[in-house]
C-alpha cells in the first residue's frame, strides 16, 4: 500500500503488504553498464516521494526505509533482485531439513558490520528475533511467527525451526536486515554490512549514503547516493527536468513524460509493476454482502477509460489481484468486464433496479481524487449515486483500516503476491470465503512450488470472479533517469531500490 | 491630535481624504463588472452548463475548441463548465466565511470594547495572537474533525477571519464610545444595549463594510488554498483550487487548466477589492468627516 | 521605561504558558492515532498497542502535558513519536531554512513597498502612481502557489537560471546552493506580501498628507522633503510598524505553502507533516517556537511603536489601534 503522496497528508505511513511465497521470475534489468568510462568516485542523485519515517524497519520506518536501506546499508541473508529471484546474500548456503521445518544456514565469512565488528551466528539469531518480538511493528512479523526455535551452534551457523511448514521462508528472511546485536540505536542510526554507510539523514530534505571501504562483496560502482526527497509528482519532475536530480525511483505522473521520452538526455523504462488501483468493497457491509451488487459495479465501471485518463498509454489492465509477474497471473480481464447492461440486470437481480447510494472514502492525493469522479460518474449511468468522502491517510488508517468503518473505498496495494490477503477473513475488506481461506493455507504449506501455484490459481479466479473487490488497473513502474546513469533497478519490487550498481558517466 | 486619532484602525486604508468622487464612483463601477462577472458565471451554473459536471466523453486533455472553449480536463471533462463551478463554490465560500466572521467577529469586538485596563490589554493582545495562529492549522483541526468539505474550509477561514473582524470592531467601537454625545447619552440614562444599538453600530458599519468585502477576497485566496492542499470541497465538486492543483502536473503541456482558473480567481478577488475601494470613498465617514 | 519592559515580558510569559496548554489539549481533539504512523499495514491490535506504549501516548492528558513541560523546563523539546529523533535539532534546522527565507522577503517586501506605497500616495494623480496602485491590487489577488507555479516555469524550467524546488542538503554550508535554492521563494513571497504592503503604506501616507499639522508645518515654510521628514514619517510609520510585525509573524507558519510548492524543508512543511502523522512531541515544539517568535514579533514591534511616538508610553501593548 502506498500512501505517502501527498504533499501534507504523506504520512508515508508506508507499508508492504507482502505475505508471500518463493521466488519468481520477473523480469528485465536497468541499463547495463553501456561502455563508456564512468566515474567511479561519482555522487548518484535520487529522486524519491518516499522520505523515511524513521530508519528502523521494525518501528515504522515505512516504505521509504526500504527504498533507502535495503541492500544498500543493510543486508539480508537472502536478497530478492530487481527481476524477482531469490540469491543468497549473508547466507552462504542452507539447508532444509526432510520435514520441511528445520532450515540450517551457514553464514558468509568474513563479513563485518559498519562499526567494524564481525558479523556472527548471535546477530542473525537477534535480529530475525527483533522481527517476531511483541514490540515489533514489522509488516514480516505475522509472516514470520511460523519461527519456533532459534539455535546458533557455533559463529557461522544458524538453525532455525519452524512450527508449520511455510513455502515462503526463504523469500520471507530477504526482508529480514541483518542488524548488529550490539547496536544501541537504529531508528536514527544503522549498524549494517552493505556497500554504504549512512552519512547523514536530513528530515525533510534528503538522506545520503557513502560507500563502505570495508564492505565484504565488490565495492559499490559510486561513491556517494543521496536521495532527495520531494512531496508531489511535480516538484520531482522539476527536480530531474533541472537537473538537481540523475534518476526518479517512480514516476508518477504520466504528462511530464514526454518531456523526456523526446529528450536524448534522458531514458525511460517501463518496467514491471506490482502495484494496483483498488475499488476496495466492505464485503460486511450492504449492500456490497452481494456478490450480484459487487459484480454490477466492477461491470459498470469501464477501467479501460480510467486508466487512459491517468495513465495515457501506461499501465495495464488487470481483472484480478495477481499482476503478470506473479507465477499464479491468469488473464482474467473478461471477468466481470466492462459491461453497463449486465450491472443494470444484475442489480436488478439483487433487488437494487432503482439503485442505491454508498459513500466512497477515497484518500485525498492523486490518483484517488480523479478514480473517484470517474467512478461516481460511471456509476450514476447505472443508477447508483457516489458519495465521495476525501479522507488522510492517516484516517484511512483508523477509520477504513482499523475500523472498518466504510462501504467502500480506494487503495493502492504495492507489492507482489499479495492475493494470499484474500485468505484472511480478518483483512480490512472482510472477504471471508472459507474455500479460498483453506487454499491459501495449503499453498503456504505446500511442498512444491507447482502445487502452491495450482492453488493460488484457483483462489485467483474465484476472488475475481466473486468480484471481492474491483481491480481497476496495474500501475506502470516507471523509472526516468539521466542518460549519463547505468545499472539502476527498473522494478523497484517492493519498493527496493539497490544503488550499488549505478554507474554514472563523468 | 486626541486619543482617536492614535487608535485609528491598522486594516483600514484611507482613501484620498480630497474629492475624488468620480475616481471612487469609477473604481466602484470597474469593480462591479469584474466581480459581477463571475458572479454572473456563478449563477447562470446553477441552471445550465455547457456540459453535464459528469460528463467525461471529451478526449483527454483536449485543447481548446471542438466544443469545448477551454479543453478537458484529464478525465475528458469540460474545462469550462468546471471553471462555472468553480465560479459558485469560490462565491459561496467568500460569502460564507465573511458572514461567519462578521457574526463571530462583531460580537467578539464590540463585547471586548467595553473592557478597562489590564482586561483591555490582554484582550487586544490575544486577538493579535489569534490573528498569527495558522488558517491552516485551524482548517486541518476543522477537517479531521468534520471531514473535508466546503462547509470545513469555510468555517476554518470564517473563524479565522472573526479575529480580524473582532479586532477592527474593537477599535471602532472604541472611538465612538470616547465621543461626547456617549458620555452624555450615558448620562442620561441610556442603557448599554440601547447605546450600543443607537449610536455605535450606526457609526461604524460603513467602515465594517468595506473591511468585510475586503475579507470576502481574502476568503476566497484562502479557501483556493485551502483546497489546492485538498482541504477543500471533495471530488467532484470543481473548487478553482483543486483544479489548479490537479493541473500543476500539466502546466507546460496543456495549460490552459493551469490559467482559466487562475486568472477567474484573480478577476474576482481584485473586482471586491475594487468594490471595497469604491465603498470606502462614497461610505466612509472618516473620510467624509476629514473632507467636510 | 523600565516598569513598562518587565510588565511587557510578564505579559509575554503568561500568554506562551497559556497558548502552550491551550494547543496541547486543541491537538489531542484531533481524531486518529499517532500510533498509525509507526505501524505496518497487517499490524495486530498487540503491535498498535506496543506503538502506543513505546511513545507513551497511552498515558492520561495531564501525565503527558506535565511531561512535556518538565522537558521545556530543561530545555528539550522532546523526541518526535515517528522519527525517534530530537524535535529541538529538527526544529533549528527547519529554522534555518524559514528565517532567512521570511527575513529575506520580508527586508525585500518593505524595500519595495515603503518607495512604492509613498509614490503611490504622493503622486496619485499620475500615471506611475496609478500603475503602483495598479500592480499592488493585482499582487494581492494573487494566489502565492499558483505565482509560484509560473515562476518555477518561467525561470526554472524555460531560463533554466535557478532550481525549482529543494534545498542543499548540507545546507548554510553551501552558502551558494542555499541562496540559489532561496531565490524564487524569496520572490513569490516578497511580491505578495509587498502587494498588500504598498497598499498600508500609501494609505498611512495618505492620512498624514491629509493632516492638519503637515499643512500647518508647510504654512509655517518648511519645504515638503521637511515637513515629510519632522512629521510625516513619524506619524506614518506607527500604524505601518504594527502591519509589518503581523505580516512578519503570520509568514513564519503561512510560508508553508510556498514551502510545499518549492519543496523547501521549512518549519511549515515539518508542523503540517507533523499534524498529519499526529507527531504531537514535533507539533507542539514547532507551535511553541513559532508563539514564541509572534509573541517576541510583537514585543519589538510595539517597542519600535514606542520609542517612536511618546504618546503611547501609557499602553500596555499594540499601539496603532
Amino acid at each position: 500500500m502506498r500512501l505517502n503522496k501527498t504533499f501534507l497528508y504523506g504520512t508515508a505511513t508506508a507499508a508492504t503488504l507482502a505475505l508471500t511465497l518463493t521466488a519468481c521470475g520477473g523480469s528485465g534489468s536497468g541499463g547495463s553498464a553501456s561502455g563508456g568510462t564512468w566515474d567511479k568516485n561519482a555522487t548518484v542523485n535520487i529522486g524519491s516521494l518516499y522520505e523515511p519515517q524513521n530508519l528502523d524497519n521494525t518501528a515504522g520506518g515505512g516504505q521509504g526505509v526500504t527504498e533507502a536501506l535495503n541492500g544498500n546499508v543493510y543486508e539480508g541473508l537472502f536478497k530478492l533482485t530487481d527481476d524477482g529471484k531469490v540469491e543468497k546474500l549473508l547466507a552462504e548456503d542452507y539447508k532444509v531439513g526432510d520435514d520441511g521445518l528445520t532450515y540450517t544456514f551457514t553464514l558468509r565469512d568474513g563479513v563485518k558490520f559498519h562499526s567494524g565488528k564481525q558479523l556472527t551466528s548471535q546477530d542473525v539469531k537477534y535480529s530475525l528475533e527483533r522481527v517476531i518480538a511483541d514490540d515489533s511493528q514489522s509488516a514480516r512479523k505475522s509472516n514470520l511467527e511460523v519461527i519456533k526455535d532459534i539455535a546458533t551452534p557455533d559463529a557461522r551457523t544458524v538453525e532455525v525451526t519452524l512450527s508449520k511448514k511455510s513455502i515462503s521462508f526463504v523469500y520471507n528472511l530477504t526482508y529480514v536486515w541483518i542488524v548488529n546485536s550490539q547496536a544501541k540505536d537504529l531508528k536514527t542510526a544503522e549498524d549494517g554490512t552493505g556497500p554504504y554507510t549512512l552519512d547523514k539523514w536530513t528530515r525533510g530534505s534528503a538522506l545520503s549514503l557513502d560507500r563502505f571501504p570495508g564492505y565484504w562483496g565488490d565495492a559499490a560502482s559510486n561513491k556517494r547516493v543521496v536521495f532527495h526527497y520531494y512531496k508531489d509528482a511535480t516538484a520531482l519532475n522539476n527536480a530531474l527536468l533541472t537537473n538537481a536530480v540523475d534518476v526518479v525511483t517512480s514516476e508518477q505522473s504520466p504528462d511530464a513524460l514526454d518531456q523526456f521520452k523526446n529528450n536524448p538526455a534522458y531514458k525511460v523504462t517501463d518496467g514491471n509493476s506490482t502495484t494496483k488501483l483498488l475499488l476496495a468493497f466492505n464485503n460486511r457491509a450492504k449492500p456490497f454482502t452481494d456478490v450480484k451488487v459487487r459484480q454490477a459495479v466492477s461491470a459498470a465501471i469501464d477501467d479501460k477509460k480510467l486508466l487512459q485518463s491517468v495513465w495515457g498509454e501506461y499501465g495495464k489492465l488487470i481483472g484480478s489481484m495477481v499482476p503478470p509477474s506473479d507465477p499464479w497471473y491468469e488473464d482474467l480481464t473478461k471477468v466481470n468486464a466492462h459491461d453497463p447492461d449486465r450491472a443494470r440486470k444484475l442489480l436488478a437481480e439483487a433487488g437494487y433496479d432503482k439503485g442505491f447510494s454508498f459513500t466512497l472514502d477515497t484518500p485525498n492525493y492523486d490518483p484517488h481524487p480523479t478514480a473517484a469522479t470517474f467512478i461516481k460518474s460511471e456509476l450514476a449511468k447505472v443508477g447508483v449515486d457516489v458519495k465521495i468522502n476525501t479522507i488522510t491517510s492517516d484516517e484511512w488508517y483508523t477509520k477504513v483500516y482499523k475500523n472498518r468503518d466504510f462501504t467502500a473505498t480506494l487503495q493502492e496495494h504495492v507489492n507482489d503476491r499479495d492475493l494470499v490477503w484474500y485468505g484472511n477473513p480478518d483483512f480490512y475488506w472482510g472477504y471471508d470465503d472459507k474455500q479460498v481461506t483453506r487454499w491459501v493455507q495449503q499453498a503456504e504449506e505446500a511442498s512444491t512450488t507447482d502445487e502452491q501455484t495450482e492453488l493460488l490459481k484457483k483462489v485467483n479466479r474465484k476472488t475475481a470472479e466473486d468480484a471481492a473487490s474491483d481491480w481497476l488497473y496495474l500501475y506502470p513502474q516507471i523509472v526516468v533517469a539521466s542518460s549519463k546513469l547505468s545499472g539502476y533497478p527498473v522494478n523497484g519490487l517492493n519498493s527496493q531500490f539497490y544503488a550499488y550498481d549505478i554507474e554514472k558517466k563523468g | 491630535m486626541t486619543r482617536t486619532d492614535v487608535l485609528r484602525p491598522v486594516r483600514d486604508e484611507k482613501a484620498p481624504p480630497r474629492g475624488r468622487q468620480p475616481r471612487g464612483s469609477a473604481t466602484l463601477v470597474t469593480g462591479c463588472v469584474l466581480a459581477g462577472l463571475i458572479a454572473l458565471l456563478a449563477l447562470v451554473s446553477l441552471f445550465w452548463l455547457p456540459y453535464p459536471a459528469d460528463d467525461t466523453s471529451g478526449g483527454r486533455l483536449a485543447g481548446p475548441g471542438g466544443g469545448h472553449l477551454l479543453g478537458t480536463d484529464k478525465l475528458g471533462r469540460d474545462l469550462f463548465t468546471q471553471v462555472m463551478t468553480g465560479s459558485r463554490i469560490a462565491v459561496q465560500a467568500g460569502l460564507g466565511s465573511v458572514l461567519i466572521a462578521a457574526a463571530i467577529g462583531v460580537t467578539l469586538g464590540v463585547l471586548t470594547a467595553f473592557a478597562q485596563g489590564w482586561l483591555d490589554d490582554t484582550l487586544a493582545a490575544f486577538l493579535d495572537i489569534l490573528i498569527a495562529f495558522p488558517t491552516l492549522l485551524l482548517a486541518m483541526l476543522i477537517v479531521a474533525a468534520r471531514s473535508a468539505t466546503l462547509g470545513s474550509a469555510v468555517l476554518a477561514i470564517g473563524l479565522a477571519q472573526s479575529a480580524v473582524v473582532a479586532r477592527l470592531v474593537r477599535v471602532l467601537v472604541k472611538r465612538v464610545l470616547a465621543q461626547d454625545y456617549i458620555t452624555a447619552a450615558r448620562t442620561s440614562g441610556t442603557s448599554w444595549p440601547r447605546t450600543v444599538a443607537g449610536h455605535v453600530l450606526p457609526n461604524i458599519w460603513p467602515t465594517l463594510v468595506v473591511n468585510l468585502a475586503l475579507q470576502f477576497g481574502l476568503a476566497v485566496l484562502a479557501e483556493a488554498g485551502l483546497s489546492y492542499l485538498g482541504l477543500g470541497a471533495p471530488p467532484p465538486n470543481a473548487s478553482w483550487g483543486r483544479m489548479l492543483q490537479e493541473a500543476q502536473a500539466t502546466f507546460t503541456t496543456a495549460p490552459a487548466g493551469a490559467l482559466a482558473p487562475g486568472i477567474l480567481l484573480v478577476l474576482l478577488v481584485i473586482g471586491v477589492n475594487l468594490i471595497a475601494d469604491g465603498l470606502r470613498d462614497t461610505l466612509d465617514p472618516a473620510t467624509r468627516g476629514r473632507r467636510a | 521605561m523600565a516598569r513598562y519592559l518587565l510588565r511587557r515580558l510578564a505579559f509575554l510569559l503568561v500568554s506562551l504558558g497559556l497558548a502552550s496548554v491551550v494547543l496541547f489539549a486543541l491537538l489531542r481533539m484531533l481524531p486518529g492515532d499517532p500510533a498509525n504512523a509507526l505501524t505496518a499495514v497487517g499490524a495486530s491490535p498487540e503491535q498498535i498497542a506496543a506503538a502506543r506504549q513505546a511513545i507513551g501516548s497511552d498515558r492520561p492528558l495531564p501525565e503527558q502535558f506535565t511531561h512535556w513541560l518538565g522537558q521545556l523546563a530543561n530545555g528539550d523539546l522532546g523526541t518526535s513519536f515517528v522519527s525517534s529523533l530530537p524535535v529541538g535539532p529538527e526544529v533549528t534546522s527547519r529554522l534555518n531554512v524559514t528565517v532567512p527565507l521570511t527575513l529575506a522577503a520580508f527586508v525585500l517586501a518593505v524595500l519595495i513597498a515603503v518607495p512604492a506605497g509613498f509614490v503611490a500616495a504622493h503622486k496619485r494623480h499620475t500615471w506611475y502612481g496609478a500603475l503602483l496602485n495598479g500592480v499592488s491590487q493585482l499582487g494581492i489577488a494573487v494566489p502565492v502557489f499558483w505565482l509560484g507555479m509560473i515562476l518555477i516555469a518561467v525561470f526554472a524550467l524555460n531560463a533554466g537560471w535557478l532550481p525549482a524546488g529543494g534545498f542543499p542538503p548540507d545546507g548554510w554550508s553551501e552558502p551558494a546552493e542555499a541562496i540559489r535554492a532561496l531565490v524564487l521563494p524569496v520572490a513569490t513571497i516578497a511580491l505578495v506580501m509587498s502587494a498588500s504592503l504598498i497598499r498600508y503604506v500609501r494609505s498611512a501616507t495618505l492620512d498624514v498628507l491629509g493632516s492638519d499639522y503637515l499643512r500647518t508645518a508647510r504654512a509655517l515654510g518648511a519645504s515638503f522633503g521637511r515637513a515629510m521628514w519632522r512629521h510625516g514619517l513619524r506619524n506614518a510609520s506607527v500604524p505601518v510598524i504594527s502591519i509589518l510585525g503581523i505580516e512578519l509573524a503570520s509568514t513564519l507558519l503561512g510560508a508553508v505553502v510556498v514551502e510545499s510548492v518549492y519543496a523547501l524543508p521549512g518549519l511549515g512543511s515539518l508542523l503540517a507533516t507533523g499534524i498529519a502523522q499526529h507527531d504531537y512531541p514535533v507539533v507542539q515544539g514547532v507551535l511553541f517556537v513559532s508563539t514564541l517568535a509572534v509573541l517576541l514579533i510583537g514585543f519589538v514591534a510595539d517597542l519600535a511603536q514606542r520609542i517612536i511616538d511618546p504618546r503611547l508610553r501609557g499602553r500596555l501593548s499594540g499601539g496603532a489601534r
